[in-house]
């Protein structure tokens, strides 16, 4: 579970970085930078990063999950993914 | 992809175009001046089953597909001249009834869609406030845990069959701080709960026959299970909502710039000017063409939206891309008729500024068109 939930995180943070902090230090972007709460994702930015995990690992995500509960920070995404695969 | 009907489609297409023709348009002039909704055609309607096409058969729908579903109300676009009537049954249709079928429980699916299907029950989607159109999520109507349910207070506007409605779909704020992210929460609640009423109504400068107005929300209780969807599920609930409506809308005006089309044509080549049809000059010919071709790439992008709904996650932007291309070509479609009528089409008899005054809305309503563009803009990584 850990090498899986670690290669979530790096799958899931090179998108973010390339589609929502273009020219952004990769080092600024940690494990519990806050995404949602921090302003970097908006709700556009935010169903489509939705969109992005259900197509890359073959999860679905539910309505009420589409939340800063869930997916605030890269730890938070990797923890939802990896218990929906 | 092929969207070479299915003879099912023709046949229900047939129908609700000769059913609308025959049943729905006598009177509509008058009752447009009047501002008045003809709850007996609704009624019409909901025998057609117009206003449950998508809804399983076992809740009284019709159970059509997303697609089909666009197709049919492309029809009535077609044969209801009464734009007003065929906005409230979309509203209905597309921002409630779809919601409740899609995320209500048994309970709730068993009690309300049967009678949303049939148009016994009429429904209102209570989103907008006085603060907050386009800017949905900055409402300030709240809903508050008080014992086995939730007590709510707000005002909602532009809510289409406000006041006429019997179920209210209302969106509050559950959770001020989590917000647009988990913090507004669905509730249905019913027009003879206290505290429950219709405000205002206004009056349009188009889709005059449907109502809109306010719904005042003032100390309104529910129970728990007036609750649609899990706590907070209402951004995402809403978001569906309105793909549905944006697409289904747009295949209805499809219908709209279909029969302004076939109407051009008719006066034009009836119509003659310096010792010649006018449909033989370039600068009206050239007008009708445009439209052929504005409807057509609509089709196209109404039928592609429709068969990606509930099916793909970034649908919004198909959604939001068939919303502003075909309100905005109806407006286009709707001037250039009432030009290509000359004189007649400025009156009200020949029934094409209505229309046009009709079409207005769509640029405004369902999120306004601006509003879109950014919504694409910021999909686009712009």
């Amino acid at each position: 579970m850990g090498v899986q939930t670690g290669e979530i995180k790096a799958t899931v943070k090179d998108y973010i970085l390339d589609e929502f902090l273009p020219g952004e230090d990769p080092e600024a972007l940690t494990d519990d930078t806050p995404l949602i709460t921090g302003g970097i994702l908006d709700s556009i930015a935010t169903v489509k990063l939705v969109g992005f995990l259900e197509e890359r690992f073959g999860v679905q995500f539910s309505a009420h999950e589409m939340s800063a509960d869930y997916l605030d920070t890269l730890d938070d995404i990797a923890g939802i993914v990896s218990s929906k695969m | 992809m092929d969207f070479t009907l299915t003879q099912d489609q023709k046949v229900f297409r047939n129908e609700i175009i000769r059913f609308a023709k025959k049943e729905l348009n006598d009177g509509v002039i008058e009752r447009d001046r009047k501002q008045e909704f003809p709850h007996d055609l609704w009624l019409k309607c909901g025998e057609m089953g117009l206003q449950g096409l998508p809804v399983p058969e076992e809740y009284g729908g019709v159970g059509l597909d997303p697609l089909s579903t666009a197709l049919a109300l492309e029809a009535l676009g077609y044969g209801c001249e009464d734009g007003g009537l065929a906005f409230s049954i979309c509203a209905h249709l597309l921002a409630c009834v779809v919601p409740i079928w899609k995320h209500g429980n048994d309970e709730q699916k068993a009690k309300y869609l049967p009678k949303l299907a049939n148009g016994s029950m009429i429904a209102v989607n209570a989103m907008s406030e006085p603060g907050s159109g386009s800017d949905a999520y900055a409402m300030k109507t709240r809903a508050v845990k008080d014992g086995d349910g939730y007590r709510i207070n707000g005002t909602k506007i532009w809510s289409t069959n406000g006041p006429v409605a019997d179920l209210a779909v209302v969106y509050a704020v559950t959770d001020a701080e989590k917000g647009y992210y988990g913090g507004i929460t669905i509730f249905l609640v019913e027009k003879d709960t206290p505290g429950f009423s219709p405000g205002q109504k206004f009056e349009k400068m188009g889709l005059r026959t449907s109502p809109i107005g306010e719904i005042v929300l003032e100390d309104v209780w529910v129970p728990d299970s007036a609750m649609l969807g899990e706590l907070g599920a209402g951004t995402l609930i809403f978001t569906q909502s309105m793909e549905w409506e944006r697409v289904c809308i747009g295949a209805m005006h499809c219908g709209t710039m279909n029969r302004l089309m076939d109407k051009a044509i008719k006066y034009a080549r009836r119509r003659e000017s310096f010792g010649q049809k006018i449909s033989k000059y370039q600068a009206v010919s050239h007008k009708i063409v445009d439209m052929k071709i504005r409807l057509e790439a609509a089709r196209l992008l109404a039928y592609k939206a429709a068969t990606r709904l509930d099916k793909a996650r970034d649908v919004a932007i198909d959604a939001s891309m068939t919303k502003v291309f075909i309100s905005e070509a109806l407006v286009q479609t709707a001037l250039d008729t009432v030009q290509i009528f000359g004189g007649n089409g400025f009156t009200t008899d020949y029934q094409v500024e209505r229309t046009l005054r009709d079409s207005i809305g769509g640029k405004i309503y369902s999120g306004t068109n601006e509003v879109q563009r950014n919504i694409l803009a910021k999909w686009l990584g712009l």
